[in-house]
């Protein structure tokens, strides 16, 4: 038993030295330790303001790429999922389009560059898929007629580790079911 | 530790499944009492117990002695708690010089510098692989374990990480993880599918053969089942598939999200994000994907929860306070407490086995790099260095190993890393990206 604690004891020392020796924790990094207060948060219970559930979907939807101008992909900035100024026209044109198809319904796939971890991304890119859907029912759309996907970083449009290529595939896709 | 065998309990194999029970235990004079072997070799801080492993005598097709010495290197040295005799030229002359008189020559050994030999003979027949090994403290002059192993030919490694799980319970006190798997996710067929493999990265095989998108498998506790999330119809189902018949079964399929299934230590509830409810958060299902209970409320992202190993827990990761950060909270809900406050983007985490860890993937200096959190005093400790990304760290049942994917010249491979030596192992190799780790219990 003995052996076993000082096996420990002895391996924490080792992290502790490798850790002086790889100088993980920049002085910056230090200082923002020390004045961050602890965050303790109480979730309330029920669904939060502005929550706008998902409508269970029919198994029969086929969901489909239409090459309309109208379902141009919407982008979004880094490990951001904030709809932007400059994709407004595009959500308004589907918006438009949605209202003079009142029985098509639209999949938002949700998608990432490459530059976060997987995990999180699959995250992130669900919320930009509903952040475009909270902005189109914002539009007056039914948010029954909208649903949504993440492919995270699994479905790239374009490919290499460029700034262009990064923007392209952080993005919203619109495929339409009639 | 939690998981420390009891010393002088000996376990038998979980795998192997016609080792002989008692009547297997060879004639080993005092071999019952372990307990004064190991206070006999005791030794100082952080040095390892010395192992002689002369080649066992035997043979058989598929199977040569060398190969089994090299299993018992690897699951030995790997423990933490051996070094083995380098010189294996003497170590085999002296192996000749004993078979030659019939007994041990311990005076021989020690002049090596070995303190524990490990002697065997072996049958590798068509059908059945068989192991017989006697372990001697040389310091005492006597052998504390004699016993035969028997397993299927195909699984002959399994055999011999039988014994080496006995060595390391033997003589350090804790259950061995030679005998573990690793299911991951990989591309080689072109699609990402579910994998499972030996702890020491052989005998891959593929578990997922729909050729449906999978990702993110995660262990139940039985060892038999892997929950993980698919890609069908254009939308995400959460299902479980059985590792021995490849049997799937569908948990959910809510539409948006159904991602990051963590099934709870005992089993008996899930962990997961949804985003039913129209953003990205926190559930917890029963064991079938019944009864989905919301965890997390507000307009952040919840993602990645895992458990904690007494099930009382939840560690997620969450942009509540603008970029994603691990927290943690009851596996009811309640209150949630923030716990990395150093770096800009931490995700995946794993809670570790003895709960006092939570393992993660922190940005560092632009590079994703494995990082460990104290629950208790929120401390970090970095524990990989280099520019290239890894992530996703994985606990091994001892606490003591993980595993994770670093991505090195467009490919993504699996190392696994000994937490207190830090010295990476690549697991995997050849034709595609191998990711998302989870080691068995």
């Amino acid at each position: 038993m003995k052996k076993v604690l000082a096996l420990l004891l002895v391996g924490s020392m080792a992290v502790v030295f490798a850790l002086s020796l790889s100088g993980c924790g920049s002085k910056e990094e230090v200082m923002e330790d020390i004045t961050i207060e602890p965050e303790v948060v109480e979730d309330i219970e029920g669904v939060a303001d502005g929550d706008i559930p998902l409508d269970p979907r029919s198994d029969d939807d086929i969901y489909i790429d239409l090459l309309s101008k109208v379902f141009a992909d919407i982008n979004f900035e880094f490990d951001q999922y904030r709809v932007l100024d400059r994709d407004v026209p595009t959500l308004e044109s589907v918006a438009a389009w949605l209202r003079e198809n009142p029985d098509a319904r639209v999949l938002i796939e949700g998608h990432c560059d490459e530059r976060g971890t997987n995990e999180y991304n699959m995250a992130l890119g669900e919320q930009r898929a509903l952040a475009a859907r909270r902005y189109l029912v914002g539009l007056g759309i039914d948010s029954g007629r909208l649903t949504t996907i993440s492919y995270g970083e699994e479905r790239p449009v374009a490919l290499g580790s460029t700034e262009d290529a990064w923007s392209q595939n952080r993005r919203g896709h619109f495929a339409v079911a009639m | 530790m939690k998981g420390r065998a009891k010393l002088g309990s000996m376990r038998f194999s979980r795998v192997v499944p016609y080792v002989l029970s008692a009547a297997v235990l060879l004639a080993v004079s005092g071999a019952a009492d372990a307990r004064d072997v190991y206070l006999n070799i005791e030794k100082g801080f952080g040095e390892k117990i010395t192992v002689a492993l002369p080649l066992f005598e035997g043979a058989g097709g598929m199977v040569d002695a060398s190969n089994i010495r090299d299993v018992l290197m690897f699951d030995l040295s790997n423990s933490g708690h051996f070094s083995v005799v380098e010189n294996l030229e003497f170590v085999d002359e002296t192996e000749a010089a004993d078979r030659a008189t019939g007994s041990v020559a311990f005076p021989e050994w020690i002049a090596l510098g070995g303190e524990i030999l490990v002697k065997g003979a072996f049958e590798a027949g068509l059908s059945e692989f068989s192991l017989e090994a006697m372990v001697y403290d040389l310091g005492q002059g006597k052998a504390i374990l004699g016993r035969k192993y028997a397993g299927e030919a195909g699984r002959w490694r399994d055999v011999v990480h039988s014994l080496s799980n006995d060595i390391v319970a033997l003589i350090a006190g804790e259950q061995g993880i030679a005998l573990t798997k690793i299911a991951f996710v990989s591309n080689v067929t072109g699609t990402k599918q579910i994998y499972v493999m030996d702890y020491d990265g052989e005998n891959r095989r593929r578990i997922t053969r729909d050729d449906l998108l999978a990702i993110y498998p995660d262990w139940f506790p039985d060892g038999k089942r892997l929950a993980y999330t698919r890609y069908r119809n254009q939308r995400q189902e959460a299902c479980i598939v059985s590792v021995t018949s490849g049997v799937v079964q569908k948990l959910t399929s809510f539409p948006g999200l159904n991602a990051f299934v963590a099934v709870s230590p005992r089993g008996g509830d899930l962990a997961m994000s949804l985003s039913r409810d129209g953003n990205t958060e926190i559930y917890r299902l029963q064991a079938d994907g019944a009864n989905p209970k919301r965890l997390t409320f507000g307009r952040s992202t919840e993602s990645s929860p895992c458990w904690s190993p007494d099930g009382r827990r939840i560690a997620f990761v969450s942009d509540r306070s603008g970029s994603p950060q691990i927290y943690v909270m009851n596996s009811t809900g309640g209150t949630v407490e923030r716990l990395t406050y150093r770096g800009g983007y931490n995700t995946s985490p794993d809670w570790s086995p003895e709960g006092d860890l939570i393992a993660y993937t922190s940005k560092v200096d632009g590079v994703f790099q494995i990082c460990t959190v104290d629950v208790e005093t929120k401390e970090v400790v970095r524990l990989t260095t280099g520019w290239e990304d890894k992530e996703d760290p994985s606990w091994a049942p001892d606490g003591r190993h993980l595993v994770y994917s670093m991505e090195s010249g467009g490919k993504s491979n699996l190392y696994m890393l000994d937490i207190y030596e830090l010295e990476p192992l690549r697991l995997t190799s050849g034709g595609g990206d191998y990711l998302s780790p989870a080691w068995s219990f």
